[in-house]
């Protein structure tokens, strides 16, 4: 396999690495160092992609980031990439790409009649034309316009492949490895600095890999590699190829992409595709260069059309012939190097057209056929360029033939990263381009980033940059040997677009947006260039409008009849390239989304075949399922039925556990809670209310004191870093005064609810027998420190099933052990675990709230436990919990219901409406928290609010459930479904 | 009578074995999980600060520092974790009972608690250890920034985590919550896979 | 944004939570208008464009709810305290 265009000699490609690549089915071969844009180029395939809204045929514009025409769908399989740019892909071996948005084939494409159809899909269109009815707008236009414009496709499968998230610290981060990088890093390294340098391209350079320059008498390539080794040898300088630093936030910090292993098919075992970085920095030099623009003219995006830089970028680092004759159409000295280097390399130079009157004197000895005052008004040729018209400035119109047209309208510095922390660029009319405005904090610009053309110019301000940024961090100057070099200015003159163009002539190639969609969108009112950005989508494809957006906005002022510094710019956000979620996630995905927490008896519970359901972060046992049991109802009605009729436990070790000590602990209770703790005896437990100060429950639990000075809190589970926080906020911010200290001893417990009649009888069985567990020497809310074996435990009378229970806590390293410990104390009363399934049974039958009803919406009154409101002293939240509306006496009320069919299933989250009247907002009297079918009673239970609830007891309402299409009458009833009068706590 | 002599878990209990993973040939981290360690949290009361100081140096010889250091004097070591708050920690003989100890001596001063089972606490070490904890710890450990004796409370792959550097080996110590500990070994060893790691036996 | 927390240093943002405002006091509950007062305290803010001072919480660090004084504008951090008062 012989690839036509490729150069016999130069080039940094190594022509003894033969690489094979199949595009669009068929096999081609390329060469390491290779780009894909570059193999496909020197195979002389031009036609690589179609465009999202016309479906024109597009070839390869660029030879970097800022590619908008060539995307493909990069490998196979759950590999799949869509909307990869041939231009940043780095050749491998055995790669394959295939070519997007066409149908059926690439060079023949229904769905290029769009094109055809141009006349009515001009800016705004779908605004204009899918208005009504809105209805179609789902069913019909929108499938119907997502089918025909679009990108490439998404894998649709998972990625198989790793990615990492990582940090990193430095003095100075340089970003750009050009001639002004280079220069940056080596100045702030020398002086002692810590050093990163990103460049995105997995060679150091920038231009000078695609230029013919000389630094001190040497080729570029070997002032870079001879840089490169230095900086390699200075123990703070990292050097990060294929890097991109893609976003600037506040305070020095920067995003960036690494492709570690986008060369390969597959990444080595063990190493991840991609990293994403967090760069810390105290400085940056961004030395992103710039961005060559194309002139607007009519077929201006025909395949071949190429930026002149770009052509010289193929012929001298990759020996890849864009073409076999190419003309050059430029606004600017720049120009005239691709017609010198294409006749360096032997490629045919068919004629300079440049659209100013004097042509460059240097260029002069080529020999090659020059129009001046001249511009390219047409290209011919459809899936590839075959001849351009060229207007002279008397009006004559000449035909040349060519099969590539090297356009180089100026070049734009790339100002994106000085934008991101809101900058805005100033416009240079010498420049005839945007330069950076005011930079982020700690950020200075170097190089053709700041609007320094010159490979002079640029290496001088790399250094300056880099000493400057060392200095400011502390480093002393380090002597400098400046390199000399070319210090040619390019002389450009404004040109924007072609008037005499006949056919469409493309400004932002991606999004097939024309200079006649800016003027229409001007003519039609969107004339600020953010309203402009919208209608037309001008600068919103993949490529941001890197190529575009400038002409864009020139052309706009243009039209509007004003100066380009009075248009201005679009804001210029992150990410300055499209990053992959990968990089973004990193390890975070699928079963590490987020930290899983695991109870203490995980492992136990995992062996005796639970089921775990999330709880927050926690994964707890939710039911345990036995052999011929049906569903999870008839086992949740057994660990139900067997603990109240015996005994049976339950892992509570998610619960929060607040250690309070010191001598205000009682006051700091006191003001936390609504009820009151400074009374509660040393060796005693309380239940507890949290308000918010807003007057809203925010929490509730039991809290123990375990001496005069030190309480140990209890919480909900999903609460118990909240309140953590709240009470922490309490102390530091509303009471520093008190003398108060709390910590967090979560993770040091494992702790086990034992309930049921049994309970005694089993914990007999584990704590040393010096302990009296009688009911008289421990009663109902005893809390006391006792020896399990040989360990310290702590042991709570503390009943949320309404049964004789207690909390067992033992340090977490026991936790096991004591669940196993249970289990054989309990054998002998047939005791069972149960899990939240039946624990939630348990409360509902008790009328105990929990998260359902502590929803952050509802007041203690609400929930029924108005009367745990002290009247004798401030707590958080008391002042708003009077507020008039919240003691409103329709507000709804927490009670039971039960249905009237006692066969019928209850659904929470059904909403109560008197029976009889019509189903409407007005007549919505509450709604339904929780329910549970309970075994005790044989029938579905529920608690829920209703207006006038405690005072409608008897009374019977509709339970409406739309969604689920219940439509039940329930009987309202006490909350407290089971044991009444409490008698089972006791005993 | 029951006895949980001997039946003391890890949360890596079943999770890890000893042994090389990750890259062949090569060990570029070395993993020692320490289950020998007692902690006990230790914030000043109000007031108290320079009694407790004074407390804390004659009862075990350690000048209480200030900021997120350690300071350690025979088995015994404070880090500071924030503004009145340290970790105390031991092990050797000094670990039995180490709570109740460091209340005993200083409790008048300071509120204690036992944290010996809230935490997973791994030593890391090898060539690479500082590559691996750049994927998620996200403070500098620069030689020039975090030293011997420094500390840092933080958060680690959404995991709070103290991490103690302990010598210039580099030797650094991780401490995260033992309920998380699974998921902290995912990220530790996903990160380090690339470099090949060793688990060292406890 | 990167904070400086006094005790721990410089750190990411996202170790902090937000609450807003420093200024606003807790009122006394037992002064007359204690109602009024508590509706401000719990609910009105300004929304200042320049200098703010904040509550964020170090929960990913030292715990310590701290007093930011924040360029809303620039996002530039000028100053930072505990807000339990005191130094270290």
């Amino acid at each position: 396999m012989n690839a036509p265009h490729r150069l016999a000699q130069g080039g940094l490609i190594d022509r003894a690495r033969p690489l094979s690549f199949v595009f669009d089915g068929q096999a081609y071969a390329g060469c390491a160092g290779d780009t894909l844009a570059s193999a496909l180029m020197a195979n002389g395939v031009k036609l690589v992609g179609r465009s999202f809204k016309y479906h024109r045929p597009r070839g390869i514009l660029t030879a970097g980031s800022d590619e908008p025409n060539a995307l493909v769908e990069l490998r196979t399989g759950p590999r799949r990439e869509p909307n990869t740019r041939v231009t940043t892909v780095e050749l491998y071996d055995g790669l394959v790409a295939a070519s997007q948005n066409r149908w059926p084939s690439l060079a023949f494409d229904i769905g290029a009649v769009n094109d055809w159809l141009s006349r009515f899909l001009v800016a705004g269109f779908y605004y204009k034309t899918f208005m009504c009815p809105a209805k179609f707008w789902e069913m019909l236009y929108e499938p119907l316009i997502r089918r025909a414009a679009g990108l490439g496709r998404a894998a649709g499968a998972g990625d198989p492949d790793h990615y990492e998230k990582a940090f990193a610290h430095c003095d100075v981060l340089v970003i750009g490895g050009g001639p002004a990088g280079l220069m940056a890093a080596l100045a702030a390294g020398r002086a002692g600095a810590r050093v990163i340098l990103a460049d995105e391209d997995f060679r150091l350079g920038g231009r000078l890999l695609a230029e013919r320059y000389e630094i001190d008498g040497k080729p570029g390539t070997e002032w870079v590699a001879e840089i490169e080794a230095e900086l390699a040898s200075l123990p703070d300088v990292r050097i990060m190829p294929r890097t991109t630093v893609t976003s600037v936030f506040d305070h020095g910090q920067y995003g960036a992409v690494e492709r570690v292993n986008d060369h390969l098919p597959v990444p080595p075992e063990h190493e991840p595709r991609q990293r994403g970085w967090k760069i810390v920095a105290k400085r940056a030099v961004l030395a992103a260069g710039a961005l060559e623009r194309s002139i607007a003219f009519g077929n201006n995006d025909r395949p071949g059309v190429m930026l002149a830089g770009a052509v010289r970028a193929y012929a001298n680092r990759y020996a890849a012939a864009p073409g076999r004759r190419v003309a050059v159409f430029t606004n600017n000295d720049d120009g005239w190097r691709t017609a010198a280097d294409a006749h360096a390399a032997g490629i045919e130079v068919a004629a300079v057209i440049d659209s100013r009157a004097e042509p460059p004197a240097q260029f002069a000895a080529l020999g090659i056929e020059v129009l001046t005052g001249a511009q390219v008004s047409h290209v011919h040729g459809g899936q590839g360029v075959r001849g351009i018209d060229v207007v002279d400035a008397r009006g004559r119109l000449t035909k040349i033939d060519c099969d590539v047209l090297a356009v180089s309208g100026g070049w734009n510095p790339a100002v994106h990263l000085t934008c991101h922390l809101g900058g805005k660029p100033v416009w240079s009319d010498n420049l005839a381009a945007f330069t950076p405005g005011a930079t982020p904090p700690g950020m200075h610009v170097a190089g053709a980033a700041n609007g320094a053309l010159t490979l002079a110019e640029c290496l001088h301000a790399g250094v300056a940059a880099g000493a400057m940024a060392a200095v400011e961090c502390g480093f002393p100057i380090a002597s400098f040997m400046m390199p000399s070099a070319e210090d040619e200015a390019s002389g450009v003159t404004a040109l924007w677009h072609v008037e005499e163009s006949r056919a469409k002539a493309f400004v932002d190639f991606q999004n097939d947006v024309t200079v006649e969609d800016i003027a229409l969108a001007n003519r039609e009112g969107f004339s600020s260039v953010e309203h402009l950005k919208r209608y037309t989508t001008l600068g919103m494809a993949t490529d941001q409008g890197k190529a575009a957006n400038v002409t864009g906005l020139a052309i706009l002022a243009d039209v509007s009849g004003r100066a380009i510094a009075e248009v201005g710019t679009t804001t210029y956000r992150p990410p300055y390239v499209p990053v992959s979620f990968g990089a973004m996630t990193g390890h975070h995905r699928s079963r590490d989304f987020r930290p899983v927490r695991l109870a203490p008896s995980h492992q136990w519970a995992e062996e005796q075949g639970a089921v775990f359901v999330e709880a927050g972060a926690w994964l707890r046992a939710q039911y345990y399922p036995r052999d011929g049991e049906k569903d999870w109802l008839e086992t949740v009605n057994r660990e139900v039925t067997a603990t109240r009729a015996s005994v049976g436990v339950c892992d509570v070790s998610t619960l929060g556990k607040i250690e309070i000590e010191g001598a205000d602990a009682a006051i700091f209770l006191d003001r936390v809670y609504t009820n009151t703790f400074s009374s509660l005896p040393v060796g005693k437990s309380r239940y507890g209310l949290m308000l918010r100060e807003d007057g809203f429950v925010m929490d509730d639990g039991t809290t123990s004191r375990l001496a005069p000075e030190r309480f140990v809190m209890t919480t909900t589970t999903a609460q118990a870093g909240r309140v953590m926080q709240h009470l922490e906020f309490c102390h530091q911010v509303l009471w520093p005064e008190l003398d108060v200290q709390m910590v967090s001893v979560s993770e040091q417990w494992a702790q086990f609810s034992i309930a049921g009649p049994r309970s005694r009888a089993v914990l007999r069985k584990l704590v040393d027998e010096r302990y009296d567990l009688s009911d008289k020497a421990f009663p109902h809310l005893a809390a006391k420190e006792v020896a399990v074996g040989s360990v310290t435990a702590r042991l709570f009378r503390l009943s949320f099933s309404g049964e004789m229970a207690y909390e067992l806590a033992v340090p977490a390293r026991y936790g096991d052990a004591a669940i196993r410990a249970i289990m054989a104390a309990g054998e002998e009363f047939s005791m069972i675990p149960y899990g939240t399934e039946a624990l939630g049974t348990m409360r509902i039958e008790k009328g105990h709230v929990a998260g359902n009803e502590i929803n952050g919406q509802l007041t203690a009154r609400d929930l029924g436990l108005g009367r745990m409101m002290s009247s004798r002293k401030d707590y958080v939240g008391r002042v708003m919990a009077q507020r008039p509306a919240l003691l409103e006496p329709d507000r709804p009320v927490l009670v039971g219901f039960r249905p009237a069919d006692r066969k019928a299933r209850l659904r929470a989250g059904a909403h109560f409406i008197p029976l009889g009247a019509t189903v409407t907002a007005a007549n919505d009297e509450g709604h339904m928290t929780s329910v549970a079918f309970s075994p005790m009673l044989g029938h579905w239970i529920g608690l829920g609010v209703l207006k006038r609830g405690p005072q409608r007891i008897g009374e019977r309402v509709r339970a409406y459930d739309p969604v689920r299409n219940g439509d039940v009458e329930v009987e309202i009833c006490s909350p407290v479904f089971f044991d009444p009068e409490g008698a089972r706590l006791y005993g | 009578m029951v006895s949980f002599a001997g039946l003391e878990r890890s949360t890596l209990d079943g999770l890890v074995r000893p042994g090389h993973y990750g890259r062949a040939g090569a060990t570029g981290l070395l993993i020692e999980e320490r289950r020998d360690l007692a902690f006990a949290s230790v914030t000043a009361k109000r007031g108290k600060r320079f009694a407790l100081v004074n407390a804390v140096n004659t009862a075990f010889g350690v000048a209480l520092p200030d900021g997120p250091r350690r300071a350690t004097r025979g088995s015994v070591t404070f880090a500071g974790t924030g503004p009145d708050q340290w970790i105390a920690s031991a092990d050797g003989s000094e670990a039995a009972g180490f709570a109740n100890k460091v209340r005993a001596r200083i409790g008048p001063f300071a509120a204690v608690s036992d944290q010996s089972d809230a935490r997973l606490v791994l030593r890391l070490s090898g060539p690479r250890v500082c590559d691996v904890l750049a994927k998620g710890v996200p403070v500098d450990l620069h030689a020039q920034a975090f030293k011997p004796g420094d500390i840092a409370c933080t958060v680690v792959s959404y995991i709070n985590t103290q991490i103690d550097m302990l010598d210039d080996a580099p030797t650094y110590q991780l401490a995260a919550p033992r309920s998380m500990a699974g998921s902290f070994w995912s990220w530790l060893t996903a990160s380090a896979a690339e470099f090949g790691y060793d688990v060292i036996a406890p | 944004m990167r904070i400086p927390c006094p005790y721990c240093g410089p750190r990411g943002n996202d170790e902090f939570i937000y609450l807003g405002d420093a200024t606003v006091r807790r009122p006394d509950p037992q002064a007359l208008g204690a109602s009024d007062a508590f509706y401000e305290y719990v609910y009105l803010r300004d929304n200042p464009s320049g200098l703010h001072q904040e509550l964020w919480y170090h929960g990913g660090g030292c715990r310590s709810w701290l007093v930011v004084t924040r360029n809303t504008r620039t996002h530039e951090i000028s100053d930072v305290t505990f807000a339990a008062g005191g130094k270290l």
